[in-house]
């Protein structure tokens, strides 16, 4: 397992910040880049400094390459949060409307047909939006406990956190994802 | 680090470019008649050598049956992607290869490959670098649209093989762009949108320039559109208002240019006449078509870059990017009046006009060049992978390993096991794309991975996708004993099938093709007579009022055609399609007015 905090010479910590990893990476890029590097090109190196840039500037993966790092696993036996649960139920029927509007868009082939579902699109777009304002607030509690992770003696309120927050990432990238495919149509 | 020579190219669909560093200023190379631009253009001659650009475009106003114009539509692609309407409008014979790739034909003998014709094309540019620099060039950087798949940057690659080049990297064409923007702000702080509307492709891609780094943060393009299709629906409005009728080849190519010529002349001036003399015979024709007439006609094609656009911004925002400083504009089709407007309505964003929209992208790729050879000092370019990589799965579902807009050079690792006791291989297919279904994207390819025979679930073979900073996939297999990685060869299926069967496949389908296509026809055309009619009675019962009385009588009188054609025994294929399309032509405001007021209905309860 490469210590991708290493890679790019940052310290070992949750708390780093998506900006410093940017210029550590910035740093690291502009050395080694093949381009610009003295030495025989080396992809390997750059592709180490690109994987760990994405893995550490998002909270989510940065947490679970830091428990990795640390020996400890997601715990997938945990309970879910009524928080958690109460944000699923809600967005469950927002993505099967989303589904159910973009197969309609995708079918119709003339301009009228879809500006008759331009109202539905509209209206679906706005409650993802919703969710996903709620998704980043959740996230946000999360994130916010790092330092607390950091400090505890063991690791399982960081673990139970990063369960959360896999949730939530998984839900926000559908979400985004649905927003995405809205704007294609 | 290189230090010989290398040139950038902008192999264009319309054009094609050749620049170089000099004493650290990019430069584009003239030919021996001080021509900068070349006419992607080879035509065929009887007798005699291929012609390629200026001279070639002459060679084709004898003859338009011998000679090949934006190729690039068609390289790297598969015979069984293209449309019907893709062949038709071609302006030269297409045919399929034994394996399902692109034919041109030039007469009874000879077929070439795209990727033959732009290898004439690109050891044409060689040849002007050399003549304008006396020295002999090997390698060079050439741009491709940004939304470019695996195949078509391998196969532009094979092309400058061909011709003699190597290549020293692929480039982005909009990522070169900005380059060309950004080399006297080095020390700026930015982010930019390059808006790249070609003769071909269309590509929108968003950059961070910080201190000489360039950063690609994402992209998002359709590589079949471009002033091609500009030029398509105008001509195809020409044709209609003077009831022409079937075109043949010879009058439809002698129509696009007059298209295109109206196009530009457009730009400049509030009217133009299409001129027609002696077009059938004795008969000829005047078309005079206004500006305004003109957008009216491009404005759905215009329209089609905006959600690419919007797409291109969600996917840096949810990246963290910030605002967009500046909009830049590079490629022909952005000298377009209409399209200036519209992105500086849909973005409130002045479009940034800084850059020569022929010139920018190969003055980018020349700076490339300079990189990689050690001619310019202190610019790293970044980019990213513009479509997601993936393999099948059960079901044929596509499994995402790499996804779109994730930053180049990458790799990514998956384990495969043997799901049998034995198994000696196991084939995956490769995929690259956006959709969910497996055969809605582009197949890459398959690869066999080989397993130590064993109990199921013994064998465990780590296979590595690694995109080099070409955007161009290589499958590694890692060896476990020794631990050594060895490329696995990434087979293209169409190839490995028995010629005479795939040929008796190919006929067969042709037969059936003609059999089928009147009812295939019909059953499009129905379908959508199916989607408008009802929407139509709808949409006037919603929001009829607002419509000018002119206006409905056109649309009503329009639906009860379509409606007369849908009973009408024997099937009219040909005239439902027709009616239809004046139906959904008449419903065009009708349709932009639901829009309207769908967003502003949402926004308000916001």
């Amino acid at each position: 397992m490469t210590n991708l905090f290493d890679v790019l010479d940052l310290p070992q910590s949750l708390l780093v910040e998506p900006s410093s990893v940017d210029s550590a990476w910035d740093r690291a890029t502009r050395s080694q880049h093949p381009d610009v590097s003295e030495s025989e090109r080396d992809d390997a190196a750059v592709s180490d400094a690109n994987q760990a840039r994405s893995v550490l500037s998002d909270p989510t993966s940065r947490l679970e390459h830091w428990l990795t790092l640390r020996g400890v696993e997601a715990r997938r036996d945990q309970s879910i949060s009524p928080e958690l649960m109460d944000l699923f139920t809600k967005l469950n029927p927002v993505l099967t409307d989303a589904d159910s509007v973009i197969s309609r868009l995708q079918k119709a082939s003339t301009a009228l047909a879809k500006a008759m579902l331009a109202k539905e699109a509209a209206n679906v777009q706005l409650r993802i939006q919703e969710i996903l304002g709620k998704i980043m607030a959740m996230k946000l509690a999360v994130t916010e406990r790092f330092e607390e992770f950091e400090k505890a003696g063991d690791y399982s309120s960081a673990s139970e956190g990063l369960g959360q927050l896999k949730f939530l990432k998984k839900w926000e990238q559908q979400g985004q994802a649905k927003l995405i495919a809205l704007l294609g149509l | 680090m290189n230090e010989e020579l290398i040139i950038g190219i902008d192999l264009g669909t319309t054009n094609s470019l050749v620049g170089v560093v000099d004493s650290g200023f990019p430069m584009i190379l003239a030919d021996e008649q001080g021509q900068r631009l070349t006419p992607s253009v080879v035509a065929f001659p009887e007798n005699g050598q291929p012609l390629v650009g200026r001279e070639a475009m002459r060679a084709a106003n004898i003859s338009s049956q011998r000679s090949v114009g934006s190729i690039k539509r068609f390289i790297g692609r598969r015979f069984s992607q293209l449309s019907e309407e893709e062949i038709h409008e071609a302006g030269f014979p297409i045919e399929s290869s034994k394996n399902d790739g692109i034919l041109v034909r030039i007469d009874e003998s000879t077929t070439l490959s795209p990727e033959q014709v732009s290898a004439l094309i690109l050891a044409r540019l060689k040849a002007i670098a050399e003549a304008a620099l006396e020295e002999t060039v090997s390698q060079a950087v050439i741009t491709v649209p940004a939304y470019f798949s695996n195949s078509q940057r391998e196969a532009t690659k094979r092309a400058a093989e061909s011709a003699g080049l190597t290549v020293a990297r692929i480039v982005n064409e909009p990522t070169a762009a900005a380059l060309a923007y950004g080399l006297d702000k080095l020390e700026e702080n930015q982010t930019v949108a390059v808006y790249d509307f070609g003769g071909g492709t269309f590509d929108l891609s968003i950059l961070q320039m910080r201190n000489g780094l360039f950063e690609v943060i994402s992209t998002a393009g359709d590589t079949q559109l471009g002033g091609d299709d500009l030029d398509r629906v105008i001509l195809e409005k020409v044709a209609s208002e003077l009831a022409l009728g079937e075109l043949t080849p010879d009058e439809y190519a002698t129509l696009k240019a007059l298209a295109r010529e109206a196009k530009e002349a457009l730009s400049e001036s509030e009217e133009h006449t299409l001129r027609l003399p002696f077009f059938r015979g004795e008969k000829s024709y005047e078309f005079v078509l206004s500006r305004s007439g003109m957008e009216a006609t491009i404005a759905p094609i215009v329209e089609r870059t905006r959600s690419i656009c919007q797409r291109a911004f969600a996917e840096a925002k949810n990246k963290g990017s910030g605002e967009v400083d500046h909009l830049i504009l590079v490629g022909g089709s952005t000298r377009v009046p209409l399209v200036q407007r519209q992105l500086e309505e849909w973005f409130a964003l002045p479009p940034n006009l800084s850059q020569h929209p022929d010139e920018a992208v190969a003055l980018g790729a020349a700076i490339q060049a300079g990189i990689l050879c050690g001619r310019v000092r202190n610019v790293v370019l970044v980019d990213v992978t513009p479509l997601s990589l993936g393999i099948e799965t059960f079901g044929g579902l596509m499994n995402v390993i790499i996804p779109r807009n994730t930053t180049i050079p990458t790799k990514a690792g998956e384990l495969f096991t043997n799901a049998v006791d034995g198994q000696e291989s196991m084939a995956i297919r490769i995929l690259q794309g956006e959709r969910e279904l497996s055969k809605d994207n582009w197949l890459l390819g398959e690869i066999h991975i080989p397993f130590k025979p064993g109990r199921k679930g013994s064998a465990r073979v780590g296979v590595q996708f690694a995109l080099d900073q070409n955007g161009i996939l290589e499958v590694l297999v890692r060896d476990t004993e020794t631990g050594e990685d060895h490329v696995l060869e990434i087979r293209d299926s169409a190839v490995d099938v028995d010629d005479e069967a795939v040929e008796k496949m190919v006929t067969e389908s042709i037969d059936h093709a003609f059999d089928d296509m009147n009812e295939r026809v019909w059953t499009e055309a129905k379908l959508k007579s199916e989607e408008l009619l009802p929407a139509v009675a709808s949409a006037l019962e919603l929001i009829g009022e607002e419509l000018p009385g002119d206006d409905i009588e056109k649309i009503r009188a329009a639906a009860a055609e379509v409606s007369r054609l849908v009973g009408k025994e024997p099937h009219d294929a040909v005239a439902l399609k027709k009616a239809n399309q004046v139906l959904d032509d008449a419903t065009q405001t009708l349709a932009a007015l639901l829009i309207d007021m769908a967003y502003s209905g949402a926004s308000g309860s916001d």
